[in-house]
């Protein structure tokens, strides 16, 4: 739990920093939105104003260019036309008159000084009431002005009145001329086109009427209009700006006002006009503009909405792969430290168990050494009494022989360690094996009193390539470890069965399993029982001698072959190990075991067995029955004589059931007289009940593990009247004759040469002896090509011994410098047998000579 | 005194012998031959020399011999013996080359008496 929050910690601080990292960059692009929308605003009303001042100065100028331009005109109209230059009143007129004509005035004044027009052309005008005082008065002043009127038919006129005194018709003097042009004319010229631009203006008097109004001015007077751009809503607003708008006209005052309502946005601006009371009002409507930079605000926002998704997505990416890369980190560091922390742990263990091993093993070497070094100062002391020497050097020999053991363990152990082991495949026969184990096991198991038995079924293959030596080895550590651990009176089984091997048709599955009625092992010991230097810290184990290393050794051996090994235990119940090897197949055929077709009957308690020997016989010509009891067995028999249809041999196991099988045979004696021949079979030591089984009447002895060739050659020799037939059967089956084969043979020992000559010269073989390995090396050198057939090579000899002769003899240049050379010697450990192959040599054959096995030598290296 | 007897009075396996040569006959030809062996001279005289390496070869053939004639108890005490002489000279040599001699002696005591009987 402690673990999971501390490492959860970092990713929480990770997403936090995320999350407040991502508000932090909204709200910095939110706010430059806005900031940015309100700044833009802002310009376009700045940049109205600008406009809207120049723009209106623009008009006014221009309204001013215009009017002083139709004033000019006028006052040119007064400067030429004098008394000087008219002497008539009609010459006058006419003058006037035609000269405005071409001036394109419609109208044309005399203006007198009680506000009279008298018209020279056009219709009659009179000025607005409101402004014709005003008017008169700076004429009367000798000012030129300009005011609004109406003709008598009620067009909007503008007229333009310049001081002159010129007679009128009703004898008066004339205050000024007035020239008079329609307001549509003006407004023509004097605004801009309303279609190329949003700018209008208008004129209007102060009073707010309009002298001039054009584009969406429907209402008479401007204060009205101004209501109606507040949709007459807002009243308070449209008073204020009223107001304003008043009051800067009463000073004189420019007034610029932007004027929001609902839906418009628009800039005004208000400048007085010269040469009258009127006001240039001109209104630029924001829409358009603010229509424009709208859009392009949206598309500011959107942009930069979009980049702050694009930011936000690039931040959240950044921000995974770094999660993922620290949670990576993370992960490695942790597993980094798990792993560092197991080994640390198993160096510890191994260093321990190490530890534990040398105080173990110094006192499991002390145990007999004191022994020995006691035994031998009791024997000093009591040199004269031969017994109590001769029991002294008993148990010097037995601890000496224990103590070797233990070092044996040990080299074997730092050989292994070291990586040093390897294994001497050659082809074994499992039968060998086996029997060579009884033979060891049997006296232990004997001084235990403890059961003993073996089963071997379903054997197909006998001859196999294996490593004897480590495979016994196996066997033996197996089988003394289960000895040891069983007590007095339990029983030990060993099974032997074959199976088809998953590896190919060259190969053979071969199940061993050694299975006792021991003190078994814990569930937490039978992990570690294949680790080095382990013993299980029990009362009862500490009183067993051992080194407990020899499961290791097991364990290694079995893994260096191939195979698996197994174990099943319950504490006080007993063991059981299952070993598993894939063992190849042996080349050479196996004799051919053919006996008559006797009918047999084998009695054994265990089905298996019964139907595997059945099976066994059945494949070398033998029609057997069986049975699993001796009750059974001797009704059998009981039928088959009555038949006159006797068995010619019996089988019977030695422990049965109900009935031993020494007292069965008794019986079967006894009821059916003796010529039928019985056979006892064991995995006991034969010796042991040989005398009793004898007067029962048993003929003879078969020990288990049964094999095909045990049967076989058990069989054969018991036979009856085919007894001579057999015999020469299975000795032409049996032995092999090499037809006058040269065969080198390197031995010092004249006597040893002998035996050897004597034993060889009947498999057919032509022996050259060769006194030691130079006289050797030069017979071999002096023969003709392809004379000796092998070499048998004793190693130990004077002058040259058998390694240097393999070697000199293996670097000659010649086709047969490749024959096969087969060691005899008296050194049988693996490492002297190692040396041999190593030197060159083919196979290893122990001293004393055994024919069979110096044949299969030369059987397989001979063509 | 028969062959058998003479294996028990040496010490040897009759059996296994009779197994290995099987016939009385050879086993009797080779029983009488380790008479005229050289071997066990060699051995003493290369301990008096202190020719070790030499001793151990004389040793080792002894054993030889004795494996193939099934004389278990010389073998054992020669096999001893080759064994301490393995790697050159040990103190425990001495002592197991007199063992050697007195089983050799055993030995071929109970062979001479045997061949007095069969010449005889």
């Amino acid at each position: 739990m402690k673990e999971e929050h501390k490492t959860n910690k970092p990713f929480q601080r990770l997403t936090a920093s995320l999350i407040g990292v991502a508000v932090v960059v909204v709200c910095l692009f939110v706010f430059l939105a806005f900031f940015m929308n309100q700044k833009s605003s802002d310009t376009i009303q700045e940049v109205g104003r600008i406009y809207m001042t120049g723009m209106s100065e623009q008009i006014s100028l221009h309204y001013e260019t215009t009017i002083e331009l139709r004033l000019s005109q006028v006052q040119a109209l007064v400067d030429t036309t004098t008394s000087k230059t008219v002497s008539s009143h009609e010459e006058l007129v006419e003058s006037l008159e035609v000269n405005a004509r071409a001036r394109g005035y419609e109208y044309l004044a005399l203006y007198s000084s009680d506000g009279e027009f008298e018209m020279i052309y056009g219709d009659k005008v009179n000025a607005n009431e409101g402004n014709a005082l005003d008017f008169l008065a700076n004429l009367q002043k000798g000012d030129q002005r300009v005011v609004s009127g109406q003709d008598s038919k009620g067009n909007n006129v503008v007229l333009f009145g310049v001081p002159c005194n010129y007679p009128m018709m009703d004898g008066g003097t004339s205050v000024a001329l007035v020239g008079g042009l329609s307001s549509d004319y003006m407004s023509t010229v004097l605004f801009l086109d309303k279609d190329a631009t949003f700018v209008y203006s208008y004129i209007i008097r102060r009073d707010g009427t309009f002298v001039i109004r054009s584009g969406e001015a429907f209402q008479e007077n401007y204060f009205d209009q101004l209501h109606s751009v507040f949709d007459n809503r807002d009243e308070e607003e449209a008073k204020r700006h009223i107001e304003e708008l008043s009051a800067a006209m009463e000073k004189g005052e420019d007034y610029t006002v932007v004027l929001h309502n609902a839906t418009t946005k628009r800039h005004l601006y208000c400048s007085k006009l010269p040469y009258s009371e009127w006001y240039l009002v001109t209104v630029l409507p924001y829409d358009p503009i603010s229509n424009v930079v709208n859009e392009m605000s949206r598309q500011w926002t959107y942009m930069v909405y979009v980049v702050c998704c694009v930011v936000f997505a690039a931040l959240l990416v950044l921000f995974i792969q770094y999660f993922n890369i620290t949670k990576r980190q993370l992960e490695a560091m942790r597993k980094a430290n798990r792993e560092s922390e197991e080994a640390r742990q198993e160096a510890e263990h191994a260093n321990k168990a190490k530890s534990e091993f040398l105080s173990n093993m110094s006192h499991d070497i002390r145990t007999p050494m004191n022994a020995i070094v006691g035994m031998t100062a009791i024997a000093t002391a009591n040199l004269d009494n031969q017994e109590q020497v001769q029991n002294c050097l008993k148990k010097i020999a037995l601890s000496s022989k224990h103590l070797l053991g233990l070092i044996n363990d040990v080299l074997d152990m730092s050989k292994i360690e070291s990586g040093k082991m390897t294994l001497n495949v050659d082809q074994v026969s499992l039968r060998e094996v086996m029997d060579s184990m009884v033979n060891i096991v049997q006296p232990q198991v004997k001084a235990k009193d403890q059961k003993f038995n073996i089963f071997t079924y379903d054997i197909s293959t006998e001859n196999v390539c294996c490593d004897s030596v480590r495979l016994n080895q196996v066997l033996i550590n197996l089988l003394g470890n289960a000895v040891k651990f069983t007590p007095n009176g339990g029983t030990i089984q060993v099974t032997l069965y074959e199976e088809p091997s998953p590896k190919g048709e060259d190969y053979i599955r071969t199940h061993l399993l050694v299975k006792d009625t021991g003190i078994g092992m814990s569930k937490e010991y039978q992990d570690k029982i294949f680790e080095s230097f382990s013993r299980e810290d029990r009362a009862r184990v500490q009183k067993t001698e051992g080194t407990g290393l020899g499961m290791t050794i097991t364990k290694y051996i079995v893994d260096a072959m191939g195979g698996t090994i197994g174990v099943t235990s319950e504490p006080g119940k007993g063991s059981e190990f299952h070993v598993t090897l894939d063992l190849e197949k042996a080349q050479i055929q196996e004799a051919d075991m053919v006996l008559p077709d006797w009918k047999m009957l084998v009695v054994d308690d265990d089905r298996q067995l019964c139907e595997s020997v059945a099976d066994a016989l059945k494949s070398i010509g033998v029609k057997p029955d069986w049975c699993m009891d001796s009750r059974t067995a001797i009704k059998m028999v009981e039928e088959h004589h009555a038949c006159h249809d006797d068995y010619q041999i019996i089988l019977l196991d030695w422990k049965l059931p109900d009935m031993d099988g020494i007292s069965t045979a008794r019986e079967i004696r006894h009821r059916y007289g003796t010529d039928i021949p019985i056979l006892l079979i064991s995995a006991y030591d034969w010796g042991e009940i040989e005398e009793e089984a004898k007067e029962a009447g048993v003929t003879g002895f078969i020990s288990k593990p049964l094999f095909r060739s045990t049967l076989f050659y058990g069989l054969k020799s018991f036979a009856g009247e085919c007894k001579e037939e057999i015999l020469e059967a299975a000795s032409g089956a049996g032995k092999v004759d090499f037809g006058g084969l040269h065969v080198l043979l390197a031995e010092d020992n004249d006597l040893n040469w002998e035996i050897a000559e004597e034993l060889l010269s009947d498999l057919g073989l032509e022996l050259e002896w060769a006194e030691n390995g130079q006289i050797c090396v030069e017979k071999f050198r002096q023969s003709p090509e392809g004379f000796f057939g092998a070499i048998l090579m004793d190693i130990r000899m004077p002058v040259m011994n058998g390694y240097e002769a393999t070697q000199e003899i293996r670097t000659m240049k010649r086709p047969d410098a490749n024959i096969p050379i087969i060691a005899m010697t008296a050194d049988a450990f693996s490492e002297d047998i190692q040396k041999c192959l190593e030197c060159g040599m083919n196979a290893h054959v122990a001293k004393p000579i055994d024919v069979r096995e110096v044949t299969r030598h030369l059987e397989k290296f001979i063509k | 005194m028969s062959l058998e007897e003479c294996y028990v009075a040496l010490g040897g396996n009759y059996e296994e012998a009779m197994g290995r040569l099987r016939s009385v006959r050879i086993v009797q030809k080779f029983v009488l031959k380790f008479l005229d062996d050289g071997s066990f001279d060699l051995l003493v005289k290369s301990m008096a020399e202190e020719n070790y390496a030499e001793a151990f070869r004389a040793a080792h053939t002894i054993k030889g011999v004795c494996q193939n004639l099934s004389f278990t108890r010389l073998y054992e005490s020669s096999n001893a013996l080759s064994e301490a002489l393995r790697s050159g000279f040990s103190p425990e040599a001495p002592a197991l080359t007199e063992k050697v001699k007195e089983d050799y002696q055993q030995t071929v005591s109970a062979i001479r008496t045997f061949q007095e009987g069969v010449q005889g």
